[in-house]
């Protein structure tokens, strides 16, 4: 209830709002911008690697993909814990709409933040490289189901290794649903983000991508309601915080009563002792524990071992 | 599935089983009430804001002593098996309620209504694997609506309604939502 009153306040007092007020330093500004939309082949293997050599082409790359109003540095962690290795590539994707300013943001749909990962997808294909697996977390999970669940990889090479970090299906915030009918009274959510944070995530949050965000994680659920079939040889696991005030927890269980892999058999899912949405991602965080740091670098070294 | 889990959902529908047949054997037998006494059953349908549709029965007693026809007490079950989770891979969830409703507008064809539900809710998550994680809780909600009386027996209500209590990622089962809208269709078998 006192969502829900503090939510109708919000109405009422940016009821009249239009634009908010863009710092030069926020993300949303035109003078800050991602490094990986300038600087591809940083990122992405399919830029910094177009011509693998066969030895190459069969090393595993894992796609990396970030959540709703952040950007490849919720990856970066991965990226460097990976460095000492040359035995697997990171290609940190940047979601379409994302990382440049305000008005891209608010005028992209859920299509475009997904057409940077089929974009790269297919280079990736193109190029030869045969060993591909997935990992994203938060938002860019319903963009990978969503794939999944309309065949999109029956006419591609099927991805070896799908790995979900606390995907997006039912939102924690459960007045999000009321998003179409608030949204245009806000305009805009303050994400209430720290000063360091606003240089690698959107500090407001359009309404009408917050319209995007709802509708792929609903097209989600329902595709999961109707069952999904993973392609043959591609296997499917859930990382998902049991506590997390983003993304509800119980979204994990949707996925493994939804997907079933080609052989008819059940998913994994790991269900992670921890409170932050995208554990693994640490940078920036306020306070970090012990557990935290285990959290993640067990996952890691899992995304590793399931690729061999 | 546990030992535990095939133990539990057999006491539930054992349950349900029950509750079923105790209210058909006392709506048959007129004898238990008394001449001022109303009895109403219905078929409710509820949509969550952004999840399942949960439908059940509805059963409602009063007596024209109590408030003068203004006061009724409810059971309800309800359940996402008869809605949403029907051939899909939804969750199985329960909802079990106890409600007082109040009109106004006595006589009239068209009376508005607050309603107070209180309850038990259960979610059938499937694996053990999601133990860890919140699947009952105690329900307590509001409703305001509408009842409209189409011929002597038959009523219309519909209302909306809020849940106190609902899953909020960090505790309680995350499909229960606080927005719901509800129709009931109801019958009159006493009055």
């Amino acid at each position: 209830m006192k969502k829900l009153f503090t939510l109708l306040t919000l109405v009422c007092i940016t009821a009249c709002s239009d634009q908010p007020l863009i710092e030069d330093s926020y993300l949303d500004s035109d003078l800050t911008m991602a490094a990986s939309i300038y600087l591809p082949e940083d990122y992405l293997i399919s830029y910094a690697n177009p011509n693998p050599t066969e030895l190459e082409s069969v090393k595993p790359v894992f796609i990396a993909c970030h959540g709703y109003s952040a950007t490849t540095f919720e990856w970066d962690e991965f990226k460097v814990w990976s460095e000492e290795t040359d035995s697997y590539y990171i290609s940190q994707v940047l979601l379409g709409g994302h990382g440049s300013n305000y008005e891209d943001f608010r005028a992209s749909s859920w299509r475009d933040w997904q057409m940077s990962i089929i974009e790269e997808y297919e280079r990736l294909v193109i190029a030869g490289y045969t060993n591909i697996n997935f990992v994203a977390s938060s938002t860019s999970c319903p963009l990978i189901l969503e794939l999944l669940a309309t065949d999109f990889f029956n006419n591609h090479l099927a991805p070896k290794n799908i790995m979900l970090i606390d995907p997006m299906v039912i939102p924690s915030d459960k007045t999000l649903p009321l998003i179409g009918l608030i949204g245009p009274m806000l305009g805009y959510i303050d994400s209430g983000n720290t000063t360091d944070e606003d240089e690698y995530w959107y500090h407001f949050r359009p309404q009408e991508t917050l319209q995007e965000l709802y509708a792929i994680s609903k097209i989600a659920r329902k595709a999961l309601e109707d069952g999904i079939k993973l392609p043959s040889d591609c296997s499917l696991k859930v990382y998902k915080s049991i506590q997390d005030p983003t993304t509800d927890p119980v979204g994990a269980v949707l996925i493994y009563n939804g997907i079933k892999t080609a052989q008819n058999s059940p998913i994994d899912v790991e269900m992670i002792d921890s409170d932050l949405h995208v554990y693994t991602r640490l940078n920036l965080r306020a306070t970090i524990s012990e557990k935290d740091i285990s959290n993640q670098l067990n996952t890691f070294t899992d995304f590793i071992e399931r690729t061999n | 599935m546990s030992m535990f889990e095939i133990q539990k959902n057999y006491t539930m529908k054992l349950f349900n089983y029950i509750i079923g047949l105790g209210l058909v054997t006392l709506l048959s037998s007129s004898s238990v009430f008394a001449q001022t006494d109303i009895i109403n059953v219905g078929v409710r349908m509820q949509k969550a804001s952004g999840l399942y549709w949960e439908n059940g029965l509805d059963f409602e007693y009063s007596n024209k002593s109590i408030l003068n026809d203004k006061l009724f007490f409810g059971f309800s079950y309800i359940s996402s098996r008869l809605g949403t989770a029907i051939n899909s891979n939804a969750i199985k969830q329960d909802n079990y309620i106890l409600s007082a409703r109040y009109y106004t507008r006595k006589d009239k064809q068209l009376r508005p209504f607050s309603k107070f539900n209180i309850g038990y809710f259960s979610a059938d998550y499937g694996s053990e694997i999601f133990d860890v994680l919140d699947n009952t809780s105690v329900l307590a909600s509001l409703e305001f609506g509408l009842s409209y009386t189409f011929i002597k027996k038959l009523k219309l209500f519909s209302s909306f309604g809020y849940n106190f209590i609902s899953g909020d990622g960090m505790n309680g089962p995350g499909t229960l939502y606080p927005i719901f809208i509800q129709s009931t269709i109801s019958w009159n078998l006493k009055s």
